[in-house]
């Protein structure tokens, strides 16, 4: 009986990596078709470039009441911006900040002008810029203990039903991932690329974008923009993507 | 003055003679199709590039006629044959005086 309890134990352990949750995980990446695939890994066909080429533009401007550019404090964002969006959101001085919210307090406090609007040029060029420099590293999200009950109103809020369609973000994205919706797959909502250009935008969008677009999907009353709910929908996607491949900036249809 | 913005073009520095290379052009640019409205009603005045023209040594190797249908940041890839070492010129013109203009060199060997 105890030898029969030891294989079972035995059987359990190794079947327990077919099923474990990390080895299902995909990118969007794998769903889309060939030539947008080759558009977000080349480089010169990505039109995120552009945004990145003004974002080192900006990285260098001076031209601020402080007359500090984030190159004076930074130096070469190609070294010290590596590795940085794989982190955010994450507590700065005790509040929760996406990438975007990092930005902005940077540029109010440390060169004394007013934070950039969400989804404006300027700030898309910027963020892109450094999600850039995380291009082929693991998503490392924050393992702050103080975060702990952001990560939980960030999952709450994932697995709560909203809107007129009374839907939540799992019942698509987890349940029903890999189905269709209108002709498209259901992706599995891991933000590794994030600032994407998407097609359908023509433009380079943010996730807060891509969460807000969903909500409005599901005809839900949206979030605003650099909200607390959107932060906290963001690090538990990211947790919930912890170690997958940064993108950024992925092209998306 | 003309508005210009920022755009790439990648095609070899060096090619046999006779050989048929790939030049790819991308520009930034929103094309504004002009049949967009502001949330306030009033109409966003159309802004596209009407025109995309690729000369080599002088001579016109590709045009194309740009229409509000097109989407932002064109993209055009395209092929020419090298004949002899020399400049390719390529110019994007629309809409409020925008023109942008690179200039690329190719090595015939």
């Amino acid at each position: 009986m105890r030898l029969l309890g030891q294989l079972a134990l035995l059987g359990l352990l190794l079947a327990a990596p077919i099923f474990s949750y990390a080895d299902s995980r995909i990118s969007a990446y794998t769903l889309m078709s060939p030539s947008n695939q080759a558009m977000q890994n080349d480089m010169n066909l990505n039109p995120a470039m552009f945004w990145i080429m003004d974002g080192e533009a900006l990285w260098a401007d001076r031209n601020n009441p402080s007359n500090k550019a984030c190159v004076d404090c930074h130096r070469d964002a190609k070294q010290s911006m590596k590795g940085v969006s794989a982190t955010f959101p994450k507590r700065v001085q005790g509040k929760l900040l996406n990438l975007e919210g990092q930005i902005n307090q940077c540029r109010t406090t440390r060169q004394q002008l007013p934070t950039l609007a969400y989804e404006s040029k300027p700030l898309l060029a910027l963020s892109t810029l450094i999600a850039y420099q995380s291009r082929g590293l693991a998503i490392a999200a924050s393992r702050d203990s103080a975060l702990e009950p952001d990560l939980q109103k960030g999952k709450l809020l994932y697995f709560q039903r909203m809107g007129q369609l009374n839907l939540s973000c799992a019942q698509c994205h987890d349940e029903r991932a890999g189905s269709k919706l209108a002709g498209s797959v259901i992706p599995q909502a891991h933000p590794t690329g994030y600032p994407i250009y998407r097609l359908e935008w023509q433009n380079v969008g943010s996730l807060q974008r891509r969460l807000r677009n969903c909500m409005s999907g599901v005809r839900a009353e949206q979030y605003a923009y650099g909200s607390l709910e959107l932060s906290q929908i963001e690090l538990y996607l990211m947790q919930r993507a912890n170690g997958m491949r940064i993108e950024s900036p992925a092209v998306r249809p | 003055m003309s508005r210009s913005s920022r755009a790439v073009v990648t095609l070899p520095k060096t090619a046999k003679r006779g050989e048929v290379f790939e030049i790819r052009a991308i520009v930034q640019h929103e094309m504004e199709s002009g049949f967009r409205h502001t949330e306030q009603g009033v109409r966003v005045a159309r802004d596209i590039i009407r025109e995309f023209v690729c000369t080599y040594n002088g001579k016109e190797v590709f045009r194309s006629e740009l229409h509000p249908g097109i989407g932002s940041n064109p993209l055009f890839i395209f092929y020419a044959k090298a004949e002899q070492s020399g400049s390719l010129e390529f110019k994007w013109t629309g809409d409020d005086n925008y023109l942008t203009i690179v200039k690329q060199t190719i090595t015939v060997l």
